[in-house]
């Protein structure tokens, strides 16, 4: 459990992780407001390809960043698959047209449209998944903390997300040995000698103590921070976050570009009712 | 002593508030990844639901809400399936539903949780799933990634269907357990 | 010149979920500089007096207060905890519910965040306090990279930066094995001595305190001071067997050869105090020693041979290998993160040899599944909170049973049984949520019990219990040791659990058993007793005062303390 986080809790040395919470985490936003407002492969493929190098110089733990690569790859070719099977000819909608290629039966038809489409779909949400995946891979807990806070969050809620990862290992330990307190008197764990309304019964069985014991701290860990003056004053700072070095203040130009160029292509492009859908080369108008 | 609506809702977020938020959100991100059986993609029945049930029970609304909304950022960056913004919303709003228990008057502090309470909290439940990921998850869905609802309300129907059964036959007795374990042990006596 | 710091007047709280007041008439002063100990048997209050010294209470904890309570001149009822924590730095128990920090310097920085102290003013100070208690180097380390002890550090270094008068302690040393108990006690005792703080220290193990010199010594009982007295008083009255704590072994030993120790005769350290006028006592002492010889035990029972196992790349068990006769009583010890909870694991089934392999009663243990180990080996968790599942007391101890799937009345039988033996009989209709530590800690034994296992593992049983909760416990698995031929392994960082009772002791360090002999001999072995972080304990040092070899002592003093119990 303790290694497996695919968020590091220890600060890397490469260039992205060396940004500042603040510069990362605006720019996670940027990006994902530009990847979410948009449907157009040419705005979306370079940001993947962007964010696939970035993944790549922030050096993360390949097996593990392999093994999560496969199988974001197989729910979303799983959910393609099944958008397709839903409408196959959704590509209508988006294109304004259908070009036929074959037909299976009456339902099952082959338009480009819907490929393409359906194309488009499988790299945005893959894009999505890269933005995600380098975000992660370059920043702390505490930064991420700090990043909320620079944007107005107030500081009670950003300490939910560093205090949390704060616990986590620890109530993962606990579940793990209550787990094996109940094993050895008796209750069957493996999935498939019981049916679900067994397992489910089971999993009461561990919660109960799993939720008291992790409650049960709340108070002593309220009073070490009050100790410590927490919420004494409306603003805090963070030890983790360091002055804007040269690189966060480019980046940072760069993000409130970005996030310009969005706002005014969400106006124009989104909100006015759309010409078209989405840019599909084959559809000359 | 009588606090107003908008305080049962809001929650007064003391330090205890945000410990049991942030511990909140760390157990539902441990629990939906080991407490959890898969039904359909990217629905699980999970026992993370439970989350919001206490911390609602003993908090109030919006802290549960909170707690669910990091609780699924967690869960994500754990078990690395990506981001669900749209999920995470859902959640978030389903969290506030059914954390809002105090706003009836069930009080697990003070032990108070009957069979009128567990009615209560079985319909709004209900209802709560049906806003959640009948309504919200939907229209976030068409904001974040565009049309085409059918995948969706197909998730989310498996989704509503797997909560509500947790909360209902896991949540109701948890409840009960935890007002008695709150209200003192009295009248004991050796036999 | 002394100055009263903190002052208590005719002081009464009671929390409001209580009826009864927690703390009486509480009349106390305590002056600069001076380095107190808090004694007393667990609930008689002293949490609850820290807590009126640190603001928690009435900021934290809603109650009733009479009686005044000043801290640096400050009136506690009307000041915020924000204000004192300006001049009282806490350090609670548990080491693992303060650190709140994701790293080792953001901990430390905690207090200067919420101060919104710039991040460069706030370098310099986290790196000072790191120096202080030695943490320099391991700013960037994660929590759950360090050890109990380190954590421990860390909390300190995180509430001394306010330049604080008073320094608070609760429970200090609860979760440390014996050598980082030691090093926290003379962390402490320099913060005393260099950075001239008022240190206040409340802890069960008197002697391990001890180890350096405190001013004065304040017992508590049921909410009063029952005695506010100098080390060198209190460890001559007999208050200590009155309120149920643990006598230092020297004292106990010297007791054994006749001595009657006097306050004059400074006992409240053993390496300093005055021995001279016991030499005839200890001569004739020694004379009466006969070694004691190995029991011999008949059938073996579990057998581990060269077993090595690892969680993920590197080895936590490197080719351990120990055999275990039916009716020992074994105590494993060894330093945090040495493998024990993981052998003890492994014995149960719950994780198998990645080599080696281990016998039961002479068949391999791969082809038993969990549940069959789990009728033969009962393990025993540190915390019951991780082991009780049920409402009520008898459903939980019947739980195993039922998933076996016997018949009621078989339950019932066995259940009942089972429960007048831990004498939990007539709580049986108790909810759980209604009991003590001490007895959760009982009910989760019964439940193992009642499976009727052939050997038990205890992990930490005695951890946070004081002496009188803890000799219960102890005394009652002594009792089913001899009703029952029980096998027992205590997994245990208490030298005096493993010298009072049990008969060998298995040593790990790192992953590798370094030594499995007579418990006595263990703990007269300085190499052993430096690698696996064990500790002297007094009598070793009270050995070498008077010219016996340790072993010899150690081993007269065992035999003697037995049959005292008898
Ligand atoms: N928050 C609380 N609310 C109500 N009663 C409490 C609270 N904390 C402690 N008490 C009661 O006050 C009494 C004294 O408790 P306290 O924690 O001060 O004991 P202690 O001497 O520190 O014991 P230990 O050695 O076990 O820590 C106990 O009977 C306990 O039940
Ligand atoms: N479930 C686990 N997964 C991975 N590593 C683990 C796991 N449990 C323990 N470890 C590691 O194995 C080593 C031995 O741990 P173990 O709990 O057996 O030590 P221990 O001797 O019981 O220590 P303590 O005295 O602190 O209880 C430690 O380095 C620990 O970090
Ligand atoms: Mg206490
Ligand atoms: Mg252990």
């Amino acid at each position: 459990m303790k290694d497996k986080f695919l968020i590091n809790i220890v600060p890397g040395d490469t260039f992205l992780h060396k940004l500042s919470g603040t510069t990362k985490v605006r720019l996670f936003v940027a990006l994902l407001v530009f990847i979410t407002m948009s449907f157009d492969l040419r705005l979306i493929l370079p940001v993947f390809i962007l964010t696939l190098i970035g993944v790549i110089s922030a050096k993360p733990n390949w097996k593990q960043v392999k093994l999560i690569m496969s199988v974001v790859l197989f729910f979303n070719l799983l959910n393609i698959f099944l958008f397709y099977v839903a409408n196959p000819t959704v590509g209508e909608y988006w294109c304004g047209q259908l070009t036929m290629l074959g037909k299976l039966n009456n339902y099952f038809v082959f338009p480009v449209e819907t490929f393409w489409y359906l194309f488009v779909r499988l790299i945005k949400m893959l894009t999505n998944f890269m933005v995600s995946l380098w975000f992660i891979t370059t920043i702390t807990p505490s930064e991420f903390a700090a990043g909320l806070y620079s944007l107005g969050v107030p500081y009670k809620v950003c300490t939910v997300v560093s205090l949390g990862f704060r616990y986590i290992p620890d109530i993962a330990r606990d579940y793990e040995n209550i787990k094996i307190s109940m094993q050895l008197r008796g209750v069957e764990m493996d999935a498939k000698r019981t049916k679900i309304t067994e397992r489910l019964k089971q999993m009461v069985l561990i919660l109960v103590p799993l939720i008291i014991t992790s409650f049960d701290r709340v108070q002593t860990i309220a009073n070490g921070m009050d100790l410590r003056g927490y919420g004494r004053n409306k603003m805090r700072t963070y030890y983790c976050e360091h002055e804007s070095t040269k690189a966060d203040k480019i980046f940072q130009f760069l993000t409130l570009i970005l996030f310009i160029f969005s706002i005014g292509y969400i106006i124009s492009v989104n909100v006015w009712p759309p010409q078209t859908r989405m840019w599909c080369p084959i559809v000359w108008r | 002593m009588k606090r107003s609506l908008g305080s049962l809702l809001l929650g007064k977020w003391d330090t205890p508030t945000v410990v049991a938020v942030a511990i909140g959100a760390a157990l539902f991100g441990v629990l939906m990844n080991y407490g959890s059986i898969t039904v359909f993609t990217n629905t699980r029945l999970t026992t993370a639901m439970l989350v919001p049930v206490i911390v609602g029970g003993l908090f109030g609304a919006l802290p549960a809400a909170v707690a669910c909304f990091f609780g699924n950022v967690f869960a994500d960056l754990l078990g690395g399936w990506g981001y669900w913004f749209d999920w995470s919303t859902g959640n978030a709003v389903l969290g506030f539903m059914v954390g809002m228990l105090p706003v009836y008057g069930a009080n697990i502090k003070e032990g108070v949780f009957n069979a009128k309470h567990a009615v209560i909290f079985a319909v709004i439940a209900v209802l709560a799933n049906m806003i959640a990921f009948g309504v919200v998850t939907p229209i976030m869905t068409m904001l974040l990634y565009g049309g085409e609802l059918t995948i969706t309300f197909m998730q989310s129907f498996a989704a509503s269907l797997s909560n509500i059964t947790v909360l209902i036959l896991a949540g109701i007795p948890l409840l009960y357990a935890l007002a008695k374990r709150y209200a003192k042990g009295t009248n004991l006596s050796r036999e | 010149m002394k100055q009263p710091l903190i002052e208590f007047k005719d002081f009464t709280f009671r929390y409001k979920s209580q009826t009864e007041a927690t703390l009486h008439d509480i009349n106390l002063t305590i002056y600069q500089h001076q380095k107190i100990l808090i004694l007393g048997a667990s609930g008689s209050g002293k949490s609850t007096l820290a807590h009126c010294i640190n603001g928690l209470i009435p900021f934290s904890f809603e109650g009733e207060i009479k009686g005044s309570v000043q801290v640096a001149g400050i009136e506690t009822i009307n000041a915020s905890i924000f204000d004192l924590s300006k001049q009282v730095g806490t350090v609670l128990q548990d080491s693992d519910a303060q650190f709140v920090g994701l790293s080792v310097g953001e901990d430390i920085a905690f207090s200067l965040e919420n101060d919104n102290v710039l991040r460069k003013d706030m370098l310099m100070k986290v790196t000072d306090a790191a120096t202080v208690v030695g943490m320099q180097d391991f700013l960037a380390a994660v929590p759950y990279r360090l050890s109990g002890g380190q954590k421990q550090k860390v909390s300190l270094a995180g509430v001394i930066h306010e330049d604080v008068q008073i320094l608070l302690f609760d429970e200090p040393l609860a979760s440390l094995d014996p050598a980082m108990g030691k090093t926290a006690i003379e962390l402490i005792d320099d913060l005393h001595n260099i950075n001239q703080k008022t240190v206040i220290i409340i802890e069960h193990r008197l002697e391990d305190v001890l180890h350096r010199p405190v001013d004065r010594i304040i017992l508590m009982d049921e909410g009063r001071i029952v005695a506010d007295t100098t080390p060198d008083q209190l460890l001559v009255s007999n208050l200590l067997s009155t309120y149920g704590i643990r006598e230092p072994l020297y004292l106990s030993a010297l007791k054994h050869a006749g001595c009657e120790v006097l306050a004059s005769d400074g006992p409240g350290d053993v390496h300093t105090m005055d021995l001279s006028r016991f030499d005839d006592q200890l001569k004739a002492f020694e004379k009466k020693y006969v070694a004691s010889i190995d029991k011999q035990y008949a059938s073996k029972l579990i057998e581990v041979n060269h077993v090595s196992f690892a969680y993920d790349k590197e080895k936590v068990l490197k080719n351990v290998s120990f055999d275990i006769y039916s009716g020992e009583k074994i105590a494993i010890v060894g330093k945090n993160g040495a493998g024990k909870s993981t052998m003890a694991k492994m014995l149960c089934g719950v994780i198998r040899p990645d080599e080696g392999h281990i016998l039961i009663n002479q068949s391999d243990y791969r082809q038993m599944t969990i549940k069959e180990l789990g009728e033969m080996m009962g393990y025993v968790m540190q915390n019951p909170n991780q082991m009780l599942v049920k409402d009520i007391i008898k459903d939980e101890v019947g739980l195993a049973l039922k998933l076996r799937k016997m018949t009621e009345e078989q339950i019932d039988e066995r259940v009942n049984e089972v429960l007048k033996t831990c004498n939990l009989y007539s709580m049986r209709n108790w909810p759980v949520s209604a009991v003590s530590y001490g007895q959760r800690k009982r009910i989760t034994i019964a439940a193992i019990l009642a499976l009727k296992p052939t050997v038990i593992l205890l992990d930490e049983p005695t951890a946070g219990q004081d002496y009188r909760h803890y000799t219960e416990i102890l005394s009652f698995l002594e009792e089913l040791h001899e009703k029952m031929n029980l096998t027992i392994l205590f997994i245990t960082h208490d030298m005096h659990l493993a010298i009072e009772y049990t008969d060998r002791a298995i040593v790990f360090a790192d992953g590798e058993c370094i030594r499995d002999d007579q418990v006595y001999r263990v703990l007269s072995d300085p190499e052993i007793i430096e690698r696996a972080n064990l500790k002297q304990t007094s009598l070793y040092s009270l050995a070498n005062r008077i010219g016996r070899t340790p072993e010899a002592l150690i081993d007269q003093f065992i035999t003697l303390e037995r049959e005292g119990k008898r």
